[in-house]
């Protein structure tokens, strides 16, 4: 640090980054040796899946046709919508941590650098995200004969910062137009509505009536085929940016940078003036809450689900994460139904039944580990007389309440129209919100709710834990509304000894949580 | 410990290590209706020893009995009427003071209505009332404090447990917690508090404890710990306490 000027965007970047690696090697986040175990295994999956890819894209040669630049475009609006979603919620969240915000702000670093730092911070854990599950699986390919598809990683470092550019942009237009109290939870919803741009777009194409069984994919190839899509010539730069011709890459590059710098370089003050502004507002400017003469709720269960529910309802960041979760889980509920009312065939039921149960139990699970793990005041529990089964039956409840309410409407349709399918499909996501709840009681890892934004705390192998359960669910339901009741009892056997593994005594949650 | 059932609290022999010994052999005496101030420098296990009676530190050796009852072998019992509030306020900023209290009768299985009732006496007792409604993610240090002392409160606990409860809080606030204090030890309420500011135990508490290095080098009123001190203990408690902690302080 002593090489680098101080206050320089160096000095200050590589202050960041030594925090950064500090909170990536911490105890917390490593998350144990069965954790590390895990992710390796996965690792090591997704390389074989790369090879395999390497193998059979050998001697292939992506052509420069409407249809490969449309394809190109298509992947590429989907990264940035992914990456918005992620750098506009960072974006509007740096505004309200204090952290060590005030002491840079209070000191005589300008704060266009201590903008630039961060800024460059969010699109690095952007970009990391992307690469993780692209490196693997591209790695091989460009090494066993495509060394020019290294041009994908120049294009999503430039889509990173055009990204990180527009989010910050927008957090700031936000803040300047409905003011502090709001953009926060504006901000979320947006990103959570960015996220799953791509996945409502094809859905609302199918509620609206489309062919279920045409993806958006076989609709664009139908198109080319009959020469309907017209792609200009500025269209086919992504295409060939990735396939590593310097001049689309490097103009694809230039664009990202030229954005990413002018976006940290000029809106520095404004940034520095909306945090200021946002510390308090959010409080501030709250109303008093309604209900003057409600009654206090009766016992521990009624005032624990009370306080959880008014917890989550109250958590803008919460909000988004869940929030992504329900937007993939309500249209699909919807789209089944109207396959049920349309009559449409027995394959189509069956799996929008199984990603009903498995999103159910995703929701659930995100809900649970919140309710569960994330305590502000963990010390006002355990001074209380209060059983601590009562407490976790209540924070179960509180996060399984949210997925009966939002599955309700579309499954009582489904009722109407496929009695059979709406009861396999109420009974699987039911024992998979269960399920996920209750690894999430197994596996609690307790922390304040503050630290708590997105899943970065969580435990690794209850996460995965709860995909592998809520996909066996999933499995077993789409296997019993097929007809197959009989072969839905595999996945379902699989679940209850994965259930049964991962199952903790009252002791040992109490061991680990004293070790916490 | 069946002889002393009536003391509001009894530590027996009480040891707890951390990384190195934090409590070291304690033995302490609350009586019904007292105000005892436990005081030691930073570091001495003060919190630790209040930790342990309120049932959030298991101890590696001892005893606790809180009003009879043996708080490690029945804590649900113990936990019933006694109350604890650190220096760092327990709450929960995105509820309101009303929302909190509600949780927290609820915890102690106070009856609602009377519960209601409480909330909105202590909150207007302790000039939070136009802010009841307002969530306490804007309050300042000092009203997160009122709050949960409200909470504290909300059960009418036998036994207070209050470590630094004068943290944040202004002239005003303190006078008004100092206060209420007073007025709960005159109706027969126990208060157990630690304090780094002296004038408060000197005035306020009906004994004091002095704890340095996990061990208590003395206890008493205030004239039995001058006389503690000897000659050059000084006439006020700052002179006895110091003369002490540096007496006994730890090698």
């Amino acid at each position: 640090m002593s090489l680098l000027r101080s206050g320089s965007i160096p000095w200050l970047l590589a202050h960041e980054m030594r925090l950064g690696f500090r909170a990536l090697t911490g105890k917390r986040a490593m998350g144990g040796v069965g954790a590390m175990i895990g992710l390796s295994i996965l690792a090591l999956l997704m390389l074989t899946g790369g090879v395999i890819i390497g193998l059979a894209v050998r001697d292939l040669d992506v052509p420069t046709l409407p249809l490969s630049a449309a394809i190109a475009l298509a992947c590429c609006a989907t990264a940035f919508t992914l990456m918005l979603s992620q750098t506009l919620a960072a974006a509007s969240e740096a505004l309200y941590e204090r952290g060590d915000l005030d002491l840079l702000f209070s000191s005589p670093i300008p704060p266009r650098t201590v903008l630039f730092v961060r800024a460059l911070g969010v699109a690095t854990g952007v970009l990391t995200v992307f690469l993780i599950f692209v490196t693997p699986l591209l790695g091989p390919a460009i090494f066993l004969g495509h060394p020019e598809w290294l041009g994908l990683f120049g294009v999503l470092a430039a889509l990173a910062l055009l990204a990180t550019a527009t989010g910050l942009t927008l957090a700031m237009a936000l803040f300047k137009l409905i003011g502090p109290r709001r953009t926060r939870t504006v901000a979320q919803v947006l990103a959570a509505l960015t996220g799953a741009a791509f996945f409502l777009v094809s859905q609302i194409r199918t509620i609206m009536g489309e062919k279920a069984s045409e993806s958006l994919f076989q609709s664009l190839a139908r198109d080319a085929a009959e020469g309907r899509v017209k792609i200009p010539p500025i269209g086919y730069w992504p295409l060939k940016a990735m396939l590593g011709e310097p001049l689309p890459l490097l103009a694809m590059l230039a664009i990202g940078v030229v954005a990413f710098v002018l976006s940290g370089l000029s809106l520095g003050r404004r940034f520095a003036d909306a945090a200021a502004a946002a510390q308090g507002a959010e409080a501030s400017a709250a109303k008093p809450a309604k209900g003057r003469d409600r009654a206090f709720a009766r016992g521990v269960f009624a005032a624990t689900l009370a306080k959880e529910i008014r917890l989550i309802l109250r958590d803008a960041a919460l909000l988004s994460q869940v929030l992504l979760r329900v937007l993939y889980l309500v249209p699909t509920a919807v789209i089944l139904s109207r396959n049920a009312g349309h009559g449409d065939g027995g394959a189509a039921l069956a799996g929008g039944a199984g990603v009903v149960v498995f999103l159910a139990g995703q929701v659930a699970g995100s809900l649970a580990w919140i309710t569960l793990s994330a305590e502000e005041s963990p010390d006002l529990l355990a001074v209380s007389p209060a059983a601590t089964r009562s407490l976790r039956r209540a924070k179960l409840a509180a996060a399984l309440l949210p997925v009966v309410l939002l599955l309700a409407a579309p499954l009582a349709v489904l009722l109407w129209l496929a009695p059979v399918t709406a009861l396999w499909t109420a009974l699987g996501a039911s024992l998979s919100a269960w399920s996920c709840g209750l690894i999430n009681v197994w596996h609690q890892k307790p922390g304040k709710r503050a630290d708590f934004k997105r899943r970065r705390g969580a435990s690794w192998f209850a996460t995965l834990a709860e995909v592998v359960v809520s996909a066996l669910l999933a499995g077993a339901t789409g296997l019993a509304v097929a007809g197959l009741a009989q072969w839905a009892l595999i996945p379902l056997g699989f679940a209850g000894v994965t259930m049964l593994a991962l199952r903790r005594s009252d002791a040992q949650i109490a061991k680990v949580l004293r070790m916490a | 410990m069946g002889a002393c059932v009536t003391e509001a609290l009894i530590v027996r022999g009480l040891d707890k290590t951390f990384s190195k010994p934090a409590v070291r052999e304690l033995d302490l005496t609350v009586h019904p209706g007292e105000l005892y101030a436990l005081l030691g420098p930073n570091g001495a296990g003060k919190t630790t020893t209040l930790r342990m009676v309120a049932g959030l530190t298991k101890p590696d050796k001892g005893a606790i009995s809180i009003f009879g009852i043996d708080a490690l072998a029945d804590p649900a019992g113990a936990k019933a009427i006694t109350a604890w509030a650190p220096d760092e306020a327990m709450i929960y900023d995105r509820l309101t003071p009303l929302e909190y209290l509600e949780f927290v009768a609820g915890l102690w299985n106070v009856e609602p209505r009377q519960a209601k009732a409480r909330a909105l006496e202590l909150l207007e007792t302790l000039g939070l009332a136009s802010e009841a409604r307002r969530r306490c993610e804007g309050f300042s240090r000092g009203m997160k404090q009122k709050v949960a002392l409200a909470g504290a409160l909300i059960h009418d606990p036998r036994l207070l447990i209050l470590d630094e409860p004068l943290t944040g809080l202004d002239a005003a606030s303190a006078r008004l917690v100092k206060d209420m204090l007073q007025a709960r030890v005159d109706a027969g309420g126990t208060v157990i508090l630690t304090t780094h500011i002296l004038e408060v135990a000197e005035r306020m508490a009906d004994r004091i404890g002095i704890i340095a290095g996990g061990r208590l080098l003395a206890e008493g009123t205030l004239d039995a710990l001058r006389t503690q001190a000897g000659q050059g203990g000084g006439d006020t408690l700052e002179d006895v306490f110091l003369q002490l902690t540096a007496d006994g302080a730890p090698a």
